[in-house]
């Protein structure tokens, strides 16, 4: 008999052994590469529709050039006289916090549906999560700075407004807007100012340009920006003057509007994200640009003891100096119950709502009934966050992002990073 | 009998790569076609319609433009900063976990004798917490209204901004992240030196000092440096501590500028080049840790 273990030296034949340092230094070398293994999710087979150069393949909607989007027979709008779909899940790709759960809850009961939202932070999230292979979705909330993309990309289905009586709530030049006329593949949700908001009861003046209480190094430290390029660069454009066109392809001025927020980084310790709702009422931000929804929904944040007063909100005087903007409602091409979300987009237009949804998120849709008095007189919006309300002149006169050239972007997004790296 | 050691043999010598099996398959799966579909990203040449790189899974098609910009700038232009920073933070939390984790696995492996065991659970404790709770509770404690702004406050010092890109406080963030990792190792390191050297050392008439400067340093020399390389490899490519406790591109580290591409955009090709730059600096110090631990246990033999 052969019994290793009697061997009383123990060394008389060497065994390879996975030693503790070698276990050690393998360890090591998988570390390397775990660190990479998400990427893999990231490189799945795709719409080989390359792209280069300054055009896009679809048209770029602009307000003095309205684009009627394409029907195709390939991905046509359900039928007319089907009932909604009932059971198992209804998946809502949306913003965070940007749907009233009541309002969630109260349907997903109606319809015996679990009503699940995936959030995501940005349009760029919004756009990977949608197309992530065997992902379906309901609901989706895109911008006008997505949509001729994603219905060229055959992303979302044109909607059957036989299904949509509400739509007549609606201001008139939202049932037929400049990014899809006819409303044939989305409908508004909130329309928002972008503007500055501050602390009332820490910033003694705002100077009649506002969004130089970005660059003042009395509140340094506390000072935010939207995490958001076209709303970073675009603001710090207007503010040094350099021109009123925010999605200008024009590389010297990209630059100089991204120069002048990389100085903010030393003067100022500017920070970016887009948590205004809660960073300036928790006192976090002194000064932090923002949608006019977060000041709105900021009233909710308050710590106890603190009333509305201490928020503020500036944007320019006049429409035509104002930055406006406004999510739409979609239904994916991908879609399981889309009779059901049919009936959920009609739900939003609801006078009754969306008034409701409009109390728990803080932005306002643009539905007739609810103007800037009512809100004000039903005590929605404090009399003192008054320039929060957004009125039709504003989506008509103001200033908008819109969808670009994928050249353009690049080029934003170059001096995106530029900023992000610490200039 | 012969024939049956023969056997044994013939048994140990399938049993060995057998073993060896998971290892490789792991290693194939979960790194190197990670590493190739990351070059594939890297190297790729063409962007679609949303402006993301198509893979070139074809080494024969790669392009080298995406990932020539992302060296230039990485060597003299905008990630240059990116890079300093990484590096210094990383070595400055180093020192920190040597400062710090040194004596604590010093004190587990030769003096907390019967209190070993509640020791180690004790520096393994954190890790039972969520790392991201950990780091929330660094935010509590040192923003502005913080306990730590409180206690200075006391002796007189005016509030610090704590948090509001403050590399002192990503650095020691990581470090705090980061020590378990660095503690760990190390005192498998120093629980293994024989207890025999040091009683040589004294009966020979050394002192304290001198006996851990000339006999235990040397011996964990080498545990000293593992712990170093697993501290240091995911402490590097770090993003989400900076974000939670800074948030500021004042102290924007490579993880974070590689974040940005990957999952807050669709320019991920450069994102992968980031990656693969990170990888080959790593690699670099990777290589000097096996010839080190080469070197180490020829010396042994």
């Amino acid at each position: 008999m052969n019994f290793e273990g009697f061997d009383p030296a123990g060394r008389r034949r060497p065994r390879p052994q996975l030693s503790r340092r070698r276990l050690l230094q393998g360890t090591v070398w998988l570390g390397a590469g775990v660190g990479a293994a998400p990427l893999l999710g990231a490189c799945g087979g795709d719409n080989p529709a390359a792209s280069s150069g300054n055009s896009a393949p679809y048209p770029l909607a602009r307000p003095d050039r309205p684009v009627k989007l394409p029907i195709k027979d390939s991905n046509p709008p359900i039928d007319d006289g089907l009932d909604p779909e009932t059971g198992g899940v209804f998946k809502i790709l949306n913003y965070d916090a940007y749907m009233a759960p009541g309002i969630m809850k109260a349907f997903g009961a109606e319809y015996d549906v679990d009503v699940q939202v995936t959030p995501y932070t940005n349009y760029d999230e919004m756009l990977s999560k949608i197309r992530a292979p065997g992902q379906s979705f309901d609901l989706v909330f895109p911008g006008p700075g997505q949509m001729s993309k994603m219905v060229f990309t055959d992303l979302i289905q044109p909607l059957n407004h036989s299904y949509i009586p509400n739509l007549e709530n609606l201001w008139p030049e939202y049932q037929d807007p400049w990014y899809d006329k006819g409303a044939q593949y989305t409908v508004p949700y909130t329309i928002y100012t972008t503007g500055v908001v501050y602390r009332a009861d820490r910033v003694s003046s705002v100077p009649e340009n506002g969004y130089d209480l970005i660059w003042d190094e009395k509140y340094a430290g506390k000072i935010y920006i939207l995490d958001d390029m076209w709303e970073a660069i675009g603001m710090s454009m207007l503010r040094n003057g350099l021109t009123t066109n925010i999605n200008t392809s024009d590389a010297s001025l990209v630059q100089k509007a991204t120069d002048s927020l990389i100085e903010l980084i030393d003067s100022v310790n500017i920070k970016a994200n887009i948590n205004a709702y809660t960073e300036v009422p928790e006192g976090k931000a002194t000064i932090h640009q923002g949608w006019s929804g977060d000041v709105i929904a900021g009233q909710y944040y308050l710590p106890k003891g603190e009333t509305p007063e201490v928020l503020g909100y500036w944007v320019p005087e006049e429409s035509s100096k104002r930055v406006t903007g406004n999510d739409c409602i979609a239904i994916p091409k991908s879609a399981k119950k889309p009779m059901l979300a049919h009936t959920l987009i009609n739900d939003l237009l609801d006078n009754d709502i969306s008034l409701r949804n409009f109390g728990w998120n803080g932005y306002q849709p643009p539905i007739n009934k609810l103007s800037a008095e009512y809100l004000i007189d039903q005590g929605y919006i404090p009399k003192n966050l008054g320039s929060a309300v957004v009125v039709p002149d504003d989506f008509k006169t103001g200033i908008t992002t819109y969808e670009v050239a994928p050249s353009t972007e690049a080029l934003w997004r170059q001096n995106w990073s530029k900023f992000k790296a610490g200039g | 009998m012969a024939d049956r050691t023969l056997d044994h043999d013939r048994a140990a010598r399938r049993l060995w790569p057998a073993l060896a099996l998971p290892g490789t398959f792991w290693l194939i799966a979960l790194f190197l076609v990670p590493f190739y579909a990351v070059m594939a990203v890297a190297f790729s040449g063409y962007i679609n319609v949303f402006g993301e790189p198509i893979p070139a899974w074809n080494p024969l098609s790669w392009k080298f433009d995406t990932f020539t910009q992302v060296l230039s700038a990485s060597v003299t232009g905008e990630y240059r900063a990116v890079w300093i920073r990484t590096g210094t933070y990383t070595v400055a939390a180093l020192a920190i976990c040597v400062a710090v984790g040194y004596p604590v696995a010093y004190y587990t492996a030769r003096l907390a004798g019967k209190r070993r065991g509640l020791v180690l659970a004790l520096i393994l404790a954190p890790w039972w917490i969520n790392y991201i709770t950990r780091m929330l509770a660094w935010v509590n404690l040192l923003q502005d209204d913080g306990y730590v702004n409180k206690t200075l406050g006391i002796f007189g010092v005016a509030p610090i901004s704590w948090l509001s890109g403050n590399a002192f406080t990503v650095v020691l963030a990581l470090a705090y992240g980061y020590l378990p990792f660095f503690i760990i190792p190390l005192f498998a390191s120093l629980d293994r030196i024989d207890q025999r050297l040091l009683e040589a050392s004294r009966d020979l008439g050394v002192g304290m000092v001198r006996t851990f400067l000339h006999v235990t340093l040397p011996l964990s020399k080498i545990g000293l440096v593992t712990a170093m390389v697993i501290t240091a490899l995911p402490l590097t490519g770090d993003y989400y501590t900076n974000a939670i406790v800074s948030g500021s591109p004042n102290t924007t580290m490579v993880g974070n500028q590689v974040e940005l591409f990957l999952l807050q955009g669709p320019q991920k090709n450069l994102g992968a080049g980031l990656v693969l730059l990170l990888s080959l600096v790593l690699m670099f110090f990777m290589a000097y840790y096996l010839v080190l631990t080469q070197r180490a246990s020829r010396e042994t033999r």
